[in-house]
């Protein structure tokens, strides 16, 4: 598959509001201590779209997709 | 408190009408200037969005440590609310895996059986005040499960909570100093009552599965916390974790029982419930403040604010700003962004914000599945107490 987007999550930045994993399960889960762990780093597109779902409702801004 | 530079606007937020309806408020406080001032306490309030949120992430100039300032019956900070990072940081380390939402859901089904329990006792009435019979004492079982206390402590709690929250629910009639009186004879309450049973705790040979066990054990760096730390955090959970959720829930069935067009969006689409939890948390906004102290000079908007002064970070403001949410004052359970911060942001992010999350969501859900069709009793108005928008009378009715 072709990756389209690199997603890359801020550690600094994250303080575990949890919206990504909630509202993108299959992209990124919760660590330990519920901060977010990104499962899949390259995305597809339908992937995509769910990464920049986390990436919009992350009061944070903590995390990016790069292109 | 230095001078101020400009003559500031001044605005009431302790009204009730404020508390009953605070948005309009929130937009004058937003076009008036970046930073106002609050009626009675004289505090400095910062209500946009950009300006809210940059104070909650620089905890090294907008301080949490004001346990002296605000007066809450306590004898030392309360931990992790009332310290800075990084001291916060080492206590967060050690509180958040217990709030994950993975360790949450375990509480979900006490939550949803007892959500049901409480129904029972009124559906049939047809009517019920809410608060009273249905937002005070759900958040309970689950909060004394959670840390593994007795059932039976329950009335208990929540006097000694109130006797610190709202000293004149029991006594209307007390002005502020027997109100003080009351919330320091309340604190010592609460710390002798952990006290004790932490002590209790330590003499059992077999360690308990529950949060008191685990924090009683766990280590920071090769560390145990003492016990004045874990009273300190005890303390916490108890203002913090009954009151908010009492609050949240008040504010959405008032909200829904009075537009019932959006109410039955909810019962026709079941699977917006979360979007809307969410998209009501940004509107209303329970807690609709934090307080800050200024740690060293600093520039917002153009005033500069000294070293010293209170601040008073206006969430409920910030949550409804145009510049961050695209028709703020539309109610839009399907909203495409909604980055509200209504469980705080920056390091302080509400420790329990998975908890309550879930908590509402089951809560709401078996309301309406029950009780699908209520409106508020004609003729009444519900009441919202000043600081946390709790709906103090909340009189619904529905068909038998
Ligand atoms: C809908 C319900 C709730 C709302 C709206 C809410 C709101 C907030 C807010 C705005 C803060 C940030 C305070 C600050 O920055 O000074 C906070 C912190 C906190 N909340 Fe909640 N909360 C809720 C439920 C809970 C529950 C259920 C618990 C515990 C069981 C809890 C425990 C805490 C703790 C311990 C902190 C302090 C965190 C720290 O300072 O690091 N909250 N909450
Ligand atoms: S939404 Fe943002 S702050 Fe919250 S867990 Fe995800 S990355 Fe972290």
């Amino acid at each position: 598959m072709i990756a389209l987007a690199r997603v890359r999550v801020d550690a600094e930045k994250c303080v575990g509001h949890g919206r990504c994993y909630v509202l993108a399960p299959e992209v990124f889960e919760e660590d330990e201590r519920g901060h977010c762990i990104v499962i899949e780093e390259d995305v597809s597109e339908a992937l995509a779209d769910e990464a920049r779902k986390g990436e919009r409702n992350c009061p944070e801004g903590a995390i990016r997709l790069e292109r | 408190m230095a001078d101020d530079p400009e003559d500031l606007p001044h605005f009431n937020l302790f009204s009730e009408e404020f508390s009953r309806c605070p948005q309009a408020v929130y937009r004058e406080m937003r076009a008036a200037c970046p930073v106002t001032r609050a009626a009675i306490t004289e505090s400095l309030v910062l209500s946009r969005y950009e300006d809210v949120a940059w104070a909650l992430r620089h905890p090294e100039i907008f301080s949490s440590a004001m346990d002296l300032q605000v007066a809450l019956g306590t004898e030392r900070p309360m931990i992790p609310q009332q310290i800075d990072p990084p001291a916060q940081t080492r206590y967060r380390k050690l509180l958040d895996p217990h709030f994950s939402r993975r360790k949450m859901e375990a509480l979900i089904p006490s939550i949803r059986a007892n959500a049901n329990a409480l129904i029972d006792t009124f559906i049939d009435a047809g009517e019920c005040e809410f608060d009273e019979a249905f937002a005070i004492p759900l958040p309970c079982t689950a909060f004394l499960d959670l840390l593994g206390l007795p059932q039976e402590d329950l009335a208990l709690f929540l006097e000694l909570k109130d006797g610190i929250i709202r000293p004149q629910k029991a006594q209307p009639d007390l002005d502020f100093e027997g109100a003080q009186r009351v919330r320091v004879e309340s604190g010592r309450r609460i710390y002798r009552y952990f006290e004790r049973i932490i002590e209790e705790r330590l003499r059992e040979k077999t360690p308990r599965e529950d949060l008191l066990s685990s924090i009683l054990s766990a280590e920071i760096d090769g560390e145990k916390l003492i016990s004045t730390e874990i009273l300190d955090i005890c303390f916490l959970l108890l203002l913090a974790g009954l009151d908010t959720v009492t609050a949240t829930l008040g504010c959405n069935i008032a909200y829904l029982a009075a537009n019932p067009d959006q109410r039955r969006r909810i019962l026709e689409h079941p699977e917006l419930l979360p979007g809307a939890v969410e998209e009501l948390m940004r509107w209303e906004t329970p807690v609709t403040a934090v307080p800050r102290l200024v740690k060293r000079e600093v520039e917002v908007g153009g005033t500069v604010i000294a070293e010293g002064e209170l601040v008073t970070l206006l969430i409920g403001a910030a949550n409804t700003d145009e510049s961050h949410f695209p028709e703020a004052d539309r109610v839009d359970f399907e909203r495409e962004r909604n980055i509200h911060m209504a469980f705080g942001a920056g390091p302080h992010r509400c420790l329990g914000s998975h908890l309550a999350r879930m908590e509402l969501c089951a809560a709401m859900e078996e309301w309406h599945r029950r009780i699908p069709e209520y409106h508020i009793k004609s003729g009444e108005t519900p009441r919202y107490s000043p600081g946390i928008r709790e709906v103090l009378y909340l009189p619904l009715v529905w068909e038998r």
